[in-house]
């Protein structure tokens, strides 16, 4: 039975020769130099690369909300589903050595102890293999989050009073 | 009427629910494991929220998870489907405490019905014909033993906290008793947490005959009819269809107006089934209640008209039956096949990657499914992955329908019980109506043999 596969970009029949050593040159430049896009074309040869980092918020990294919004990251789609949906990626991904703090329950994060506290943490800090970062409250109890790995607060990507779901990144750590 | 409902439920039923609230312009809040994050139901529901892992015990049974979803999408009301928390007295109790509405009869009505050897009591004083059988929990062998010889054989033991066919045991002599009391003990502790037995008298090939209610807020039951559910194997119901071909119009009446008074004066409010055994003599004996939407309700849809989940929704809004469903009114034959993820042969469960899913149409077929072409079957839940439901005017155009649309139903990546369902459709036995609960199991022995 004929399928439809998913709108992937395939590559054309008639494409420009790539030159992988070109490539890897221009990787190797945009790493050097930190950049996170870059376009460069060459006569007939034109290539634009984007470094896939958790630093865009992109809609799927926080992927709930409380209102009318979709509240999950859409993933692959039925086959037979349209194109606009395919480009929806995966939940943010941290760069690969970044350690990801999920929230193990639904609720409400908060990222002080009471309302008019200090954080728990903020990016920079070090933290310790079960040291609390946050409170995720749900019905009505303070569920204290604690890191699960000992390291650097590199990033959080919620924010006070949102609700989050189970599974849903808390915090970027760089482990110690 | 509600602004928004979570489903506390996932696959066919979960999405069914999702119609009714589409219709009704109710926002939807699906929940999902980590297994369903493709669902259908994630998919089309307003809003979603992952609880858990992929087992049931970590998501769709988690009442803090399902509880703080509904808190924080805000929610009037949870309709939680049949099976995982929809007979679950505590889950009801808490989203009254927390101020949802739980969208079923009330806690105190779900743990009555849930206890199956007090229900039997309840409806026994609520004036319905019950079978003759001990009156509570059996204590130990001895009482047993005893009850037993009162009771006469043969006799079944079943689990108080049972259900679903587990927890059960059928005793002929009174040499079996003993070591099938303790079996039958064991097996429900472990099973229900709970070992508690009870005991009834035996009947040889009922038919299973049950009765689909719905109760207002306002005191007021109705039923819809009935729908024989006689081809089961191993107490787990394949083959649905309404009206049973043993039922005629006065019976419908009469046995109808017993449940609706019995239901009035218990309380009953929400939808529910109430279950019966029919002897070949045509008396009827109450088996149990479900006090939720069950799975084969579509049959009943189709002979009446009635979207029972949109009326179950209104009436628990407070809608007054009369305006919901002013009059019940009888049409044709309807039949619904459970086709599962299984193996037809073996019942081994199938589950998987579906890689080709096309459903047939027609003329008064209707498919309740969540799921698609490049679908996933998980492992972690039960194997039901669609219902196919024809309605016809008679019963042999049902079956006719049935038989053409099973032929067209495709489904490839993994086996399903699709087969099954057409040898059943050509069985001669079957096309005479002449059903009783130990039919199908002695149509797959005849076949081994």
């Amino acid at each position: 039975m004929a399928k439809k596969r998913n709108g992937n970009a395939s590559t054309p029949a008639s494409a420009p020769r790539v030159d992988l050593a070109e490539v890897t040159r221009v990787l190797a430049f945009m790493s050097e130099h930190g950049l996170q896009e870059l376009e460069y074309s060459s006569g007939e040869f034109r290539v634009r690369l984007k470094r896939q980092e958790a630093t865009g918020a992109g809609p799927s990294a926080v992927a709930h909300a409380p209102a009318p919004s979709r509240a999950v990251p859409p993933p692959a789609p039925p086959a037979a589903e349209s194109q606009n949906r395919t480009a929806a990626a995966p939940p943010a991904q941290p760069a690969d050595h970044l350690h990801t703090v999920k929230s193990p329950i639904v609720g409400t994060f908060y990222a002080s102890p009471t309302p008019d506290a200090a954080p728990f943490v903020k990016v920079g800090d070090v933290v310790s293999q079960g040291q609390i970062l946050c409170i995720v409250e749900a019905m009505k109890l303070m569920n204290e989050i604690e890191s699960d790995q000992a390291g650097e607060i590199a990033r959080v990507f919620v924010e006070n009073g949102q609700p989050v779901e189970y599974g849903q990144p808390l915090f970027a750590l760089q482990p110690a | 009427m509600f602004r928004k409902i979570l489903i506390a439920n996932r696959g066919e039923i979960a999405l069914r629910i999702i119609c009714a609230c589409k219709e009704l312009g109710i926002s939807s809040v699906a929940v999902y494991s980590e297994a369903d994050r493709n669902a259908l139901h994630v998919r089309f529901a307003d809003e979603a929220v992952c609880i858990g892992p992929a087992r049931a015990a970590e998501s769709y049974l988690n009442i803090p998870q399902v509880i703080s979803a509904a808190e924080i999408t805000n929610v009037d009301a949870i309709h939680p489907g049949y099976g995982f928390l929809a007979e679950n007295a505590n889950f009801a109790e808490v989203c009254e405490a927390s101020h949802i509405t739980f969208l079923g009869p009330s806690p105190e009505v779900i743990r009555m019905m849930g206890e199956k050897d007090r229900a039997r009591r309840e409806a026994a004083a609520a004036g319905l014909p019950i079978i003759r059988g001990t009156d509570g929990v059996v204590e130990d062998e001895h009482a047993a033993l005893r009850q037993a010889k009162e009771i006469g054989y043969p006799l079944m033991i079943k689990a108080t906290a049972g259900g679903g066919g587990r927890g059960m045991r059928i005793v002929r002599t009174p040499a079996e008793i003993v070591a099938s009391f303790r079996a039958a003990g064991m097996e429900a502790q472990q099973a229900f947490g709970v070992p508690d037995l009870y005991m009834e008298k035996y009947i040889d090939r009922p038919r299973h005959i049950e009765f689909q209610v719905l109760g207002d807020r306002h005191g007021r039951v109705i039923h819809l009819g009935e729908r024989e559910c006689s081809v089961q194997r191993r107490h787990q119901k394949l083959i649905e269809e309404s009206p049973s071909p043993a039922v005629d119009e006065a019976t419908r009446e009469a046995m109808g107006a017993r449940v609706v008074a019995a239901l009035e004066k218990i309380g009953y409010s929400g939808a529910g089934t109430v279950e019966f055994l029919r002897d070949s003599s045509g008396e009827f004996y109450f088996l149990e209640m479900n006090t939720r939407i069950q799975v084969e309700h579509p049959v009943t849809e189709a002979v009446t008209s009635v979207d029972l989940i949109k009326a179950q929704i209104r009436l628990a809004a407070g809608e007054k039956m009369d305006e919901v469903v002013p009059r019940v009114v009888f049409h044709g034959h309807s039949i619904e096949c459970r086709i599962n993820a299984e193996d037809p042969e073996t019942f081994a469960p199938s589950p998987g990657r579906i890689t080709a899913f096309h459903f047939p149409g027609g003329h008064g077929v209707r498919v309740d499914t969540a799921m698609y072409s490049d679908a996933v079957v998980p492992p972690y839940y039960d194997s039901l992955i669609a219902k196919l439901i024809v309605r016809a005017t008679d019963r042999s155009e049902a079956i006719a329908r049935m038989r053409r649309a099973l032929e067209m139903f495709v489904i490839e990546g993994v086996k399903t019980t699709i087969p099954l369902h057409r040898r059943i459709m050509d069985d001669l036995q079957f096309q005479r109506g002449d059903l009783h609960t130990g039919f199908l199991d002695h149509l797959l022995e005849s076949r081994a043999r």
